[in-house]
């Protein structure tokens, strides 16, 4: 609360005790530099201005005053039949005003900040000249981004396309949760509007026909399980396998490197669509396992029931489940050899040389010195391929597009035992254009991994561990 | 003698990985020579060989397959988008690792929670962004949506970077090398293994992807899809019993390109020891 | 030769079509209350003739339709032929590959930027209507629908009353295909017969029940009904005696070791190795059976099967693909023309000729004739026009598994039903 009041309290300031060129600087914002005889900057910055006010009312205002309805006018055509020409009023699009005006909103809260930056400068500069100081030059100022300000170099692109591609999306998605979007209200040719939080208390409900509630927790539970097993399975895998290989006695280690890398480079879609017909109802392996007596043994050991005429594989809650881990691991545990062979190339061999001298076994080796410096480079992107599992949205859906539940419940709300949040949330939107609930999906499910991660994370980039290694 | 058979035993346990790991791989290339052009899940070897589903890969295109285009435009998507994300990659891990900056913490724990948000969810609002910029259905729109958020992809290679001492970095400082030049021309060249490996994660982002492109790209000809849009559209009921065996050829061809960048990486991984040794 | 303007809506020379949103009143419907006034003047070469006359510059047109090379391939002709016959405007009609079933997915992701003519099937017609994105065929040009396809086919194009479809074909449907070789008559008359039969050969025949789509034919044929409110929720009443037999019924049909439920894929691999000896399916695996049987390839209506000791002939949906002109087309006029022209005997003979798909157009389907819609003109006595909400098929399929599994009880049919007929917001 101090920082912002000490914020505006600058600012006033500034204003206050600045000078003529402070002061024309509120109007046009290159005053203060031209005043100071910093000519290019001063131009950058009043053209900068000229551009966003010409934005700001050019392109969003229309869109962004209509927010509060999100549009009123519904699309309405006449057709003259004797001309076969087609006349239509001047509509509404409520996903165009959502949008347009999100991203309005956004350039305005750029354009003030910068503009009280820009303030605050100028009479920083005017304090500047007043004390002798000397003033940077237009190349001085180029340069100080080779140097004390490099970070700003390196990040402001990323950052630009990470506002573009990731924080408008999301903050479009968050406000779908409280309109009405859906089947019903699609854009361009019917309105969508406001309803307040009536999804999330659908999401939360559980009766008869609305199983929301019902299907939400077992998705969720489901989710979370297959993002940790998923996560853990292939990370210990893929550094067993990279030991392995790289173990001094075995020989020809390029060539096992490259057997296992081959099924990196055909693409997932293809491999597991694949895998996915073998191990179907019908599929090779059921084939081959009724053949050898597989099938029968199961049905001995009480794992089928007696009139199953296949494993189902993908076809079961339980089965389907473990046939999915174990074809992610499948997937999975060659990306991570080649990550660990990476990073198990540079461990710092004269820790291993003295813990050899100290006498400790390679067991020992393994878990006291390999593991936390791999836990060291990867630990924090650890809980991204966390996240990125519950996001993984490829594996699940390829595998098990043709899995049809036998529980009622789940079915009403169009979900299976199968399915994670998010392909889930893909069925709803792609074949139900049910955008609304979708988002409030993805809004739960952003919150429990934000929760998740960050009481991890804190702990992994807390403290001084970043400079361990160094 | 022991450890002969030991050495022994440890080559068989990975043959039998292998193997299992090839399986799929191996029904894959086998597919593709039969005469068969539906799909077949009940035979693993087709029943009569053939070379046709090749000639038809690359010689005879038609309204639903144009393997030859799609090759095309993924190649183009793919090598720009590589070079964009990789840069962007490279920049964002470098300036979180190396730079003390104000907010850097707190920069870093925003980026880890953008990154959980359901990504298939934001796809519309990104084809319409896309649109009031003018950029559906062009290349450039492309690339944009396939690295435009790549920097939040840096944690593994800011790992990395992590463990190169901070001596390197000051000592070049003490000489006068800016933070621009310590970054061309030491923390680069150091990291060579990791940023290969970061060129080609984001060269098999746009490669492979076949769900958000289906949104992206709206023409209907089949010369202007990328390859996995074009393979993944075979698998229409319409198509698949026709187009099955073309299918696997081009899943195959794919995994070509990929496959030499992956053995050229092997040789980087050499010169990632070489680089500890000095380091350590 | 002057042809009349079809329909009525020369009494107001301009119909407004507003789209009314979902639940409000339907408006009263245009076309039924046809009365044809001969007004001099303005016939429907005037009306084309006014817009040869005020098109300027190229008229871009899209077309999506189904990306196989037989459709492709006719398609473009037509559309060349479309062109040929205004040689004074510049027409530029590009063809686009999408699959049928994606249609309503490919058009709703931006309406705005879909093709302005597109093929579909009938199933989707309801859910693009709702969201607007088909164009009323506020009247007809070239010919009228009303006089060339059956009234059931029109009406099927028909939302809340207003024509949307320009029919196109009418042999969406399905029936059975069988191998006469090893099959007879009476074998393929029930399902009893049938698995028995197949049981003794040692081969496979089955229909997918884990699909709403075929499951509604054995619920329908056992005399439960299905049908759709105006708000697009169901009304189901599976879960009475009737239905309980019926799924009972389906379930010891379903027992049987010969009888399975693939999906498209797993048929046509079996199909190919020679274990199918019977299936349900329809026209677009005509090419895949002829060849799998040979001679012995024949088709029927579907198999009858037992309630409660009485035969019922099992029903099913009849499919229609239309075409369709989009509400947002850039040339709307040369859309519609272009959807006439496709659609009209002539067009429609040539992609019968194609790709084996029944004209919807009586005079062109009188003149084709194939097994296959001889079958379909034969269960057509039995076949229902699907009109369902879009609740229907998660429960449905989820139904169908159940009795695969047989677990059928009256608790299983009850939650299905729930599903089914859970109110739409």
């Amino acid at each position: 609360m101090k920082k912002i009041g000490n914020y505006f309290k600058d600012f006033g300031l500034a204003i206050a005790h600045g000078d003529i060129w402070v002061k024309l600087s509120l109007i046009i914002m290159g005053a203060g530099y031209f005043g100071r005889k910093q000519i290019m900057r001063g131009i950058l910055m009043t053209l900068l201005q000229v551009g966003v006010l010409a934005s700001i009312f050019g392109v969003f205002a229309p869109y962004m005053s209509k927010l509060n309805t999100l549009g009123t006018v519904q699309r309405e055509e006449v057709f003259d039949i004797v001309t076969m020409k087609k006349t239509v009023n001047n509509y509404d699009n409520s996903l165009l005003i959502l949008l347009y005006g999100i991203i309005g909103i956004l350039v305005i809260i750029a354009f003030i900040a910068l503009y009280i930056g820009n303030i605050k400068a100028t009479y920083r500069i005017q304090k500047m000249q007043e004390n002798g100081e000397k003033l940077n030059t237009f190349l001085d100022d180029l340069t100080s981004f080779k140097n004390e300000r490099f970070h700003i170099t390196l990040l402001t692109l990323p950052s630009l396309g990470v506002i573009l591609i990731n924080i408008i999306p999301i903050l479009f998605m968050v406000c779908i949760a409280f309109t009405n979007y859906d089947e019903n209200h699609q854009p361009p040719t019917y309105l969508f509007t406001w309803v307040g939080i009536k999804n999330f208390v659908n999401l939360f409900t559980t009766s008869q026909t609305i199983t929301f509630g019902y299907a939400f927790v077992r998705v969720l539970i489901w989710t979370l399980i297959w993002a940790v097993l998923a996560t853990a399975t292939t990370f210990l895998g893929g550094i067993l396998l990279a030991q392995f290989i790289n173990h001094e006695d075995t020989k020809f280690k390029g060539m096992w490197r490259t057997l296992f890398v081959i099924t990196i480079g055909i693409p997932q879609f293809v491999t597991l669509l694949l895998i996915s017909k073998m191990f179907g109802d019908n599929g090779i392996v059921n084939t081959f396992c009724s053949n050898v007596g597989i099938l029968d043994f199961f049905k001995n050991i009480g794992l089928l029931n007696a009139g199953d005429s296949f494993i189902p594989f993908l076809s079961r809650p339980g089965w389907a489940h473990v046939t999915i881990i174990l074809v992610n691991i499948w997937v999975g545990i060659p990306y991570q050899m080649l990550v660990a062979t990476g990073i198990l190339m540079n461990i710092p061999s004269d820790q291993i040389e003295s813990a050899k001298i100290d006498g400790a076994n390679k067991f020992q080796i393994f878990w006291k010195i390999t593991m936390p410096y791999v836990m060291f480079i990867t630990g924090p992107s650890l809980i991204q391929s966390v996240i990125g599992n519950i996001n993984n949205f490829n594996v699940i859906y390829l595998l098990t597009y043709n899995y049809k539940t036998t529980n009622m419940a789940m079915a009403n709300s169009h979900a299976n035992e199968v399915d994670l949040l998010i392909t889930w949330l893909f069925r709803l939107t792609n074949e139900y254009s049910n955008f609304k609930m979708a988002s409030v999906i993805g809004i739960v499910t952003f919150v429990v991994c934000a929760a998740l991660s960050l009481l991890t994370f804190s702990r992994m980039i807390g403290g001084d561990k970043e400079g361990v290694y160094r | 003698m022991k450890k002969t058979w030991k050495i022994v035993g440890r080559h068989i346990v990975l043959a039998v990985l292998a193997i299992i790991w090839l399986i799929p791989v191996f029904w894959l290339v086998v597919t593709t020579f039969g005469v068969e052009k539906g799909i077949n899940t009940n035979h693993f070897f087709p029943e009569h060989w053939t070379l046709a589903n090749y000639h038809q890969l690359f010689f005879e295109p038609d309204a639903a397959a144009n393997f030859p285009a799609w090759f095309k435009n993924s190649m183009i998507i793919g090598v720009f988008s590589c070079l964009v994300s990789s840069i962007f990659v490279i920049m964002t891990a470098y300036a979180f690792s190396f730079i003390e900056f104000k907010g850097r913490k707190k920069l870093m724990s925003f980026s880890l929670i953008l990154g959980m948000f359901p990504g298939v969810l934001s796809m519309i609002a990104m084809y319409f962004i896309l649109k009031m910029l003018g950029l559906t259905d062009s290349v450039v729109g492309l690339i944009i949506l396939y690295s435009g958020a790549s920097g939040l992809g840096y944690l593994i290679l800011k790992g990395f970077f992590d463990t190169i001492p901070t001596s390197l970095h000051e000592a070049a400082k003490l000489e006068g090398a800016s933070e621009a030049t310590i970054f061309a021309k030491i923390v680069v060249p150091l990291s060579k293994p990791m940023i290969v490996y970061t060129v080609i994660n984001s060269f098999l982002n746009p490669w492979m992807d076949f769900v958000m492109v289906r949104l992206m790209i709206k023409s209907k000809n089949a010369a202007d899809w990328t390859m996995a849009l074009g393979l993944f559209n075979l698998l229409q009921r319409a198509l698949v019993n026709q187009y099955f065996a073309y299918f696997c050829c081009g899943g195959l061809m794919i995994a070509v390109p990929i496959s030499i960048l992956f053995i050229i990486m092997q040789k980087f991984y050499v010169e990632g020891v070489t680089g500890g040794a000095v380091k350590g | 030769m002057k042809r009349k303007l079809v329909s009525a809506l020369l009494v107001s020379t301009m119909v407004a079509t507003a789209f009314v949103g979902c639940g409000s009143a339907a408006e009263e419907t245009t076309d039924s209350a046809a009365t044809e006034t001969t007004e001099e003047g303005a016939s429907s070469d005037d009306a084309i003739a006014n817009l040869i006359a005020s098109t300027e510059g190229t008229v871009n047109i899209d077309l999506w339709c189904s990306e196989t090379e037989e459709y492709q391939t006719v398609m473009k002709k037509l559309c060349d032929d479309f062109a040929a016959q205004y040689p004074d405007v510049d027409l530029n009609i590009t063809l686009g590959a999408v699959s049928e079933a994606d249609m309503k997915d490919r058009v709703l992701e931006d309406v705005e930027a879909a093709a302005d003519v597109f093929v579909f099937p009938d199933d989707q017609l309801e859910a693009l209507v709702k969201a607007g994105a088909l164009n009323e065929v506020a009247a007809q040009y070239t010919y009228d629908m009303n006089e060339t396809d059956t009234a059931a086919t029109v009406e099927a194009g028909q939302y809340n009353g207003k024509q949307y479809g320009y029919p196109f074909t009418a042999s969406n449907g399905y029936f059975l295909y069988y191998d006469k070789n090893q099959l007879s008559d009476e074998d393929v008359a029930s399902w009893e017969a049938l698995t028995a039969k197949a049981e003794e050969l040692g081969k496979e025949v089955g229909c997918e029940t884990a699909n709403g789509w075929y499951l509604y034919g054995f619920f329908k044929g056992a005399g439960c009904n299905l049908t759709e409110n105006e708000d697009q929720s169901n009304n189901c009443d599976w879960n009475n005696e009737t239905g309980l037999a019926a799924a009972e019924s389906l379930q010891k049909i379903a027992s049987s070791k010969a009888y399975k439920s693939y999906g498209n894929d797993d048929l046509l691999a079996n199909l190919n190795d020679g274990k199918v000896v019977a299936y349900v399916s329809g026209t677009w695996n005509v090419n895949a059976f002829s060849e799998a049987y040979g001679d012995g390839y024949a088709a029927t209506k579907l198999p009858t099967f037992e309630v409660n000791g009485e035969a019922k002939q099992m029903a099913s949906y009849s499919g229609y693909k239309f075409v369709g002109v989009n509400a947002y087309a850039e040339n709307t006029g040369w859309s519609m023309l272009l959807a006439e022209y496709l659609t009209n005997a002539t067009s429609q003979e040539a992609v019968y000729e194609a790709t084996g798909e029944g004209p919807s157009n009586t005079e062109a389907l009188a003149k084709a004739s194939s097994p296959a819609l001889d079958a379909l003109a034969a269960q057509s006595e039995f076949a229902e026009l699907q009109r369902v909400g879009g609740n229907y098929w998660t429960p449905a399929e989820s139904l169908g598994k159940n009795i695969l599994e047989g677990k059928v009880s009256q608790k299983v049919l009850d939650d299905a039903v729930a599903g089914i007929t859970q109110p739409v917001e």
